[in-house]
C-alpha cells in the first residue's frame, strides 16, 4: 500500500486550520507555516507525478488514488475516493501559491486575525478538496465547505455594503449548488451507477440517451456556471469581489471561479460529452456574451477593484469558450487560462487593495501619478495589467493564444469576436494605467507611502509566477496533457 | 414464569415508570431540591436507555417478544404488544430526547417550584412513547399516544403562573382531545370494517376484503388524528402557539421528543405489518412493496400532505421575527420530510425517515435548549434581539450555528446525511415519488434562507448598545445544560461525518419491520 498522500495533505490543511483558529496572537505564523508546508507537499506531489496510470477497466485511472467506504447501504454506496490528474494538479498548485500569498499579504490583519487566517485556510481546504474529490457526494461536500468561510470573510471583514454582498453571494451560489446537486444525483440514479465514484459514474453515463445527457448537462452547466460566473447569473460577482476584503477577493477570483471551470470539465464535459455536443451553441453564446459584456462593462468602471472584477468575467468567458470548442488544444487552453487568470487577478486585487489603503480611494479618476509616490505598487499594477491584457512573455499570453488557436480550429472566423475584444481589454487597461500611474500626482495624502514588506513579498510571489510561467509555459502544459481525458475515446 | 417474562420485556418502561413514581413519592415526602428530582429522572432514563440498547444488541429478529408470553403461547396476531427492532430503535430515540431535556433542566434554579411535576411528567410522557413503540394493536397504540398526550398537556402549563403558558396548555389540550377523538373514531370504523384492531388482523382482513368505504373513512380519520400529533398541514396550526407559549425546556421536549411518537404511529398504521403482511402474497424486501397495497388515493393524499407540510412550514418560517416561532415552523417542515418515508414505504425510505428522526432530536431539541439558555440570560425572544451574540457567547452560538446548519442540511452534519438518504430513497423508488425528493430538495434550499438570516443576525450584526453593556449576558448557563447541548452538537457532527454505525443498524431494523408476520 502506498502512502495516502492526498489525505495527508488534507490533514495538513485541516490541522493547520484548527490550530490557526485556536492560536490567538500567533495565528499568522501558524497559517504561514501551514501554507508553506502545503506548498512543499504540492511540489513533492508534482515532482512524483510522471505519467497518468492509464484506463482501468474502461474507466479513467487517477494518480494517488485512495478509496474508503463511507456510507454503505444496500441501495447506496458512497466512498471517500480521492485522486489527481494533470488538470487538478495544476489547480492544486494554484491553490497552494495563492494560499501563501494571501496569508503573507494579510500579515498585519488586525481584526480577529485568528479567525481571518483560519477562514482563509478553510477556503483553501475546501478548494483543495474539490480538486481531489472523485466521489459525487465528497465533491459536493467540499464544494459546500467553501461557501461558509467565504460568507464570513465577506460579511465580517468586507467593505461598507458587506452584509448585502455576503447574503447575495450566499443566495446565488447556494441555489446553484442545489441545482448542481440535483444534476449530479440524477446522473447517478438515472445512469444506474453502482457507486457514487467518478469511475463508475463515468462508465454508467456512457449508457445514457442523448436527451437525458443533454438535460443533465444543462443542470450541471447552470450549477457550475453561476460560480464561473456565466452571464446573466454573474451579478453576485462584482458585489462580492468589491465588498470582500483583499484576501477574500483574491481567493474569490483566484480560486472560487476556478471551481466552476474545474467542475464543468470534470463532472460535465468528461462524463456527458454527447449532452455537451447538443448544447455547444448555447455554450458559445454564453461565452461570447461573457467576453463582450465583461470587457465593455469593465471599460465603464471608475472603481479599480470593480474594473478588475468585470475583467474576470471577460477572462472566464474565454475559459468557457476554450471548453466549448471541445478539443485537446481547447482543454489545455482552458486549464492554462484558469491558472493564468488565478495568478493575475490575484495580483491585481492585491494591488487595488494596496491602492485603496495607501491613497484612500480606488476611484481611477481621482488618482494620478502613483508611479512617483509608490513605484513598487505602480510596478505591480503595471505588470498585472500587462499580463491581463495578454502581453507576450507573461503568463496569459500562451494561454490566450492557445485558446484562440483552438477556437480558430473549430469555428473559424468567429475567433474575431474574442480577438477584437482583446483589443478593447488592452484599451481599458492602458487607459487605466495612463490615468492612474502616470501623469501628475493627484490626491496624494500626506501619509502615502510605498508598499510594506509583506504586501511586496506577497505580490512578488505572484509576479515571479507570471514571469516564469510566461516564459516557460511548457512545464504547465506537460502536466496538463498528462491527464486521463487526453486518452478518452472520441476526444478530438 | 409470567412475571419474569413480563419484567424482562418491559424493563425500559418499568424503569421509567418507577423513576416517575419515585419522584412523586419524594415530592410527597417533602423533598424540595430540583437536583434530587432531576437526578432520579436522568438516571431512570439512562438505565432504560441501556436496557433498550442491550436488547438491540441481541436482536437479529424482527419480533423479539410478545405479551402475554411464556406460559400462554399466544399467536402474534392476538398480542397487544410486539417488541420489534425498529420499535427498539425508536425507544432509544425517545429516551435520548427525554435524557437531553432532563439533563438540561438540571441547570434550572434549584428552588424552582413544580420541579417534581416537571420531571415526573416528562417521565410519564416518555412512558407513553415507549409503549407506543411496542404496540401491536391500534387501540393499544392510541392509548399509549394518549398517555403521552395527557402528560404533555400538563407539562405545557405546569408553571401555573404564566398566562401565555396556560393559554398554550388549554389550546394544546383542546386540539389534542379533538385529535384523539378523531383517531379513536377512525379505529372504531376500522373495527367495524375488519372485525379487529390488531395490526396483523387488519392486514389479513385487508387482504381478504380489500378496502371497503368504511375502512377508507377510518384511515382518513386516522390521518387527521395522528396528523395533529405530527403537526402535518392542515392540522399544524396549534403547534406554533404551543411551542411558543410553553416553557422553553418543554418546547424542546415537545418538538424534539414527543412529536416523534406521531411518525412511529404512521409507520405502524400505514406502512408496517398492517399492509405488508405475507397474506397479501408479497414479500417485502428492498424494493418497494407495502405501499402497493395502500390504495392509491391514500398514498397520494399522504404525498400531497407531505409536500404541503414542508412547504407551508418553510414559507411561514421565512417571515417569522421570533426565534421560537421560527423554530416551530421549521419543525413543521421537518415533519413533512419525515412523512416521505411513510409515503414511499420501502425499507430504504423508512431508513431515511428514521435517520431524519434521529437527526431531528439532536438538532431541534438542541436548538430549543440553546434558546432556553439564551432567554435565561435575559435576551429577548426576537431574532433581532440576538444581534452580536456570536462575539459575546462564541461557544454557545457555535453550537446553535451547527444545529441550524444541520437543520438546513449543510454537509458534514447529520441533517445532511439524513435528508440525503431520505431523498435518494424517494428517487430510487421511482414513479411519482421522485417529485417528493424534488419538493424536499427545493424546500431545503428555501429553508437555508431563514437559518442564514439568524446566523447573519448572530454573527454579522452589531449588538444593540443596551445589550453590549448588559452584564447578565456573561453568566454561566449551568453544567447540565452545557452537557446536554454539547452532547447534541457532538452527535450532530459525529453522525454527520460517519453515519455508518447507526445507519447499518437502522437499515436492518427497517428491513425486519417490513417482514413482520412473514
Amino acid at each position: 500500500m502506498t502512502l495516502p498522500v492526498l489525505s495527508l495533505m488534507l490533514v495538513t490543511l485541516l490541522g493547520g486550520t484548527l490550530l490557526t483558529f485556536a492560536s490567538r496572537d500567533r495565528a499568522r505564523y501558524v497559517a504561514l507555516a501551514t501554507s508553506v508546508a502545503f506548498l512543499l507537499e504540492v511540489s513533492a506531489l508534482l515532482a512524483s507525478y510522471t505519467v497518468w496510470p492509464g484506463p482501468v477497466n474502461g474507466s479513467p485511472g487517477y494518480a494517488d488514488l485512495e478509496s474508503y467506504s463511507w456510507i454503505h447501504l444496500s441501495w447506496l454506496s458512497i466512498n471517500y475516493t480521492v485522486g489527481v490528474d494533470g488538470i487538478s494538479l495544476i489547480l492544486i498548485l494554484l491553490t497552494a501559491f495563492l494560499q501563501v500569498a494571501t496569508v503573507v499579504y494579510s500579515w498585519e490583519e488586525s481584526k480577529h486575525p485568528e479567525a481571518y487566517h483560519g477562514l482563509v485556510l478553510l477556503t483553501c481546504l475546501g478548494c483543495f478538496g474539490v480538486f481531489i474529490a472523485l466521489d459525487v457526494l465528497l465533491f459536493f461536500l467540499f464544494w459546500e465547505i467553501v461557501l461558509v468561510p467565504m460568507f464570513f470573510l465577506i460579511g465580517v471583514w468586507g467593505g461598507p455594503r458587506r452584509r448585502y454582498a455576503a447574503l447575495k453571494f450566499f443566495v446565488y451560489t447556494h441555489v446553484a449548488s442545489i441545482v448542481m446537486l440535483v444534476g449530479l444525483l440524477a446522473l447517478v440514479f438515472y445512469s444506474g451507477a453502482k457507486s457514487f465514484d467518478f469511475a463508475s459514474v463515468y462508465v454508467a453515463a456512457r449508457g445514457l440517451s442523448a436527451t437525458v445527457q443533454t438535460f443533465l448537462f444543462l443542470a450541471l452547466f447552470f450549477g457550475f456556471g453561476v460560480k464561473f460566473p456565466i452571464v446573466p447569473f454573474h451579478t453576485w460577482l462584482p458585489d462580492a469581489h468589491v465588498e470582500a476584503p483583499t484576501g477574500g477577493s483574491v481567493l474569490l477570483a483566484g480560486l472560487l471561479l476556478k471551481l466552476g471551470g474545474y467542475g464543468l470539465i470534470r463532472w460535465a464535459v468528461e462524463v456527458l460529452p454527447v449532452g455537451m455536443a447538443h448544447l455547444t451553441p448555447l455554450l458559445y453564446v454564453v461565452a461570447f456574451a461573457m467576453i463582450v459584456w465583461g470587457s465593455f462593462v469593465a471599460l465603464a468602471q471608475r472603481d479599480l477593484k470593480r474594473l478588475v472584477a468585470y475583467s474576470s468575467i471577460n477572462h472566464m468567458g474565454i475559459v468557457l469558450l476554450a471548453i466549448a470548442v471541445y478539443s485537446q488544444l481547447g482543454l489545455l487552453a482552458a486549464v492554462l487560462l484558469m491558472f493564468a487568470h488565478g495568478v493575475v487577478s490575484a495580483l491585481l486585487f492585491m494591488a487595488s487593495g494596496s491602492v485603496h489603503h495607501t491613497f484612500g480611494t480606488r476611484d481611477i479618476s481621482k488618482l494620478g501619478g502613483i508611479a512617483r509616490t509608490a513605484p513598487i505598487l505602480a510596478t505591480m499594477v503595471m505588470v498585472g495589467s500587462l499580463a491581463s491584457l495578454g502581453l507576450p512573455a507573461l503568463i496569459s499570453f500562451p494561454a490566450e493564444f492557445t485558446a484562440l488557436l483552438a477556437t480558430w480550429d473549430r469555428i473559424g472566423y468567429w475567433v474575431l469576436v474574442p480577438l477584437v475584444i482583446l483589443v478593447v481589454t488592452a484599451a481599458f487597461y492602458l487607459w487605466m494605467m495612463q490615468r492612474m500611474l502616470f501623469g501628475p500626482a493627484r490626491n496624494v495624502p500626506a501619509t502615502a507611502h510605498d508598499l510594506p514588506w509583506y504586501e511586496t513579498s506577497a505580490m512578488a510571489i505572484l509576479l515571479a509566477l507570471i514571469v516564469i510561467y510566461g516564459i516557460l509555459p511548457g512545464f504547465l502544459v506537460n502536466v496538463i496533457v498528462n491527464s486521463p481525458v487526453y486518452g478518452f475515446p472520441g476526444f478530438p | 414464569m409470567f412475571e419474569t417474562d413480563f419484567i424482562a420485556t418491559f424493563t425500559p418502561e418499568l424503569l421509567v415508570l418507577g423513576a416517575a413514581l419515585l419522584i412523586f413519592l419524594l415530592d410527597v415526602v417533602g423533598v424540595r431540591r430540583l437536583e434530587a428530582f432531576g437526578a432520579v429522572a436522568v438516571s431512570g432514563i439512562s438505565l432504560a436507555f441501556l436496557a433498550v440498547v442491550a436488547d438491540l444488541g441481541f436482536a437479529p429478529l424482527a419480533v423479539l417478544r410478545t405479551i402475554p408470553a411464556g406460559s400462554v403461547d399466544l399467536p402474534l396476531s392476538a398480542s397487544l404488544t410486539a417488541v420489534t427492532s425498529l420499535g427498539l430503535v425508536f425507544q432509544a430515540i425517545f429516551l435520548v430526547s427525554a435524557f437531553l431535556v432532563a439533563l438540561a433542566s438540571l441547570s434550572r434554579p434549584s428552588g424552582e417550584r413544580g420541579a417534581a411535576v416537571f420531571f415526573g411528567l416528562v417521565l410519564m410522557a416518555t412512558l407513553g412513547m415507549l409503549l407506543a413503540a411496542v404496540a401491536n394493536d391500534l387501540i393499544f397504540l392510541l392509548l399509549s399516544v394518549e398517555v403521552t398526550g395527557i402528560a404533555t398537556y400538563l407539562l405545557v402549563g405546569y408553571t401555573r403562573k404564566d398566562a401565555r403558558s396556560l393559554e398554550a396548555a388549554m389550546k394544546f389540550y383542546i386540539v389534542g382531545a379533538l385529535s384523539s377523538t378523531l383517531s379513536f373514531f377512525g379505529a372504531s370504523l376500522l373495527f367495524g370494517a375488519y372485525g379487529g384492531t390488531g395490526f396483523l388482523v387488519l392486514a389479513r382482513q385487508t387482504a381478504a376484503l380489500g378496502y371497503p368505504a368504511l375502512a377508507l373513512a377510518g384511515y382518513a380519520l386516522l390521518i387527521a388524528g395522528l396528523g395533529f400529533k405530527l403537526t402535518l398541514v392542515p392540522f399544524h396550526a396549534w403547534a406554533v402557539d404551543v411551542y411558543d407559549g410553553a416553557p422553553d425546556d418543554v418546547s424542546a421536549f415537545l418538538a424534539g421528543g414527543s412529536k416523534k411518537i406521531g411518525i412511529f404511529a404512521f409507520f405502524l398504521v400505514f406502512v408496517g405489518p398492517v399492509l405488508a403482511a405475507p397474506a397479501l402474497g408479497r414479500w417485502c424486501s428492498l424494493s418497494r412493496c407495502s405501499t402497493l397495497q395502500l390504495p392509491a388515493t391514500v398514498e397520494l393524499a399522504l404525498g400531497i400532505i407531505a409536500i404541503l407540510t414542508m412547504t407551508v412550514g418553510n414559507v411561514l418560517a421565512l417571515m417569522q421575527p421570533e426565534m421560537k416561532r421560527l423554530l416551530a415552523y421549521s419543525s413543521i417542515s421537518q415533519a413533512g420530510y419525515m412523512l416521505i418515508g411513510v409515503v414511499v414505504g420501502t425499507s430504504a425510505a423508512l431508513t431515511g425517515t428514521t435517520l431524519q428522526v434521529v437527526a431531528h432530536v439532536f438538532m431541534k431539541a438542541g436548538a430549543f435548549l440553546v434558546v432556553a439558555a439564551v432567554v435565561g440570560l435575559g435576551v429577548g425572544p426576537r431574532v433581532d434581539d440576538w444581534k452580536g451574540l456570536g462575539r459575546r457567547r462564541p461557544y454557545l452560538m457555535l453550537a446553535f450555528a451547527l444545529m441550524l446548519l444541520s437543520l438546513a442540511g449543510v454537509p458534514l452534519t447529520v441533517g445532511f446525511v439524513s435528508k440525503f438518504v431520505l431523498f435518494s430513497s424517494a428517487v430510487q423508488a421511482e414513479g411519482w415519488f421522485v417529485w417528493l425528493a424534488v419538493a424536499g430538495l427545493l424546500n431545503s434550499a428555501l429553508s437555508v434562507f431563514y437559518y442564514v438570516r439568524v446566523l447573519k443576525s448572530v454573527y454579522l450584526d452589531a449588538p444593540a448598545p443596551s445589550a453590549a453593556a448588559d452584564a447578565r449576558l456573561d453568566r454561566p448557563i449551568g453544567v447540565g445544560r452545557t452537557a446536554a447541548i454539547a452532547i447534541a452538537v457532538i452527535a450532530i457532527v459525529a453522525l454527520g461525518i460517519d453515519p455508518q454505525p447507526i445507519l447499518g443498524g437502522i437499515q436492518s431494523a427497517t428491513t425486519h419491520f417490513l417482514q413482520i408476520g412473514a
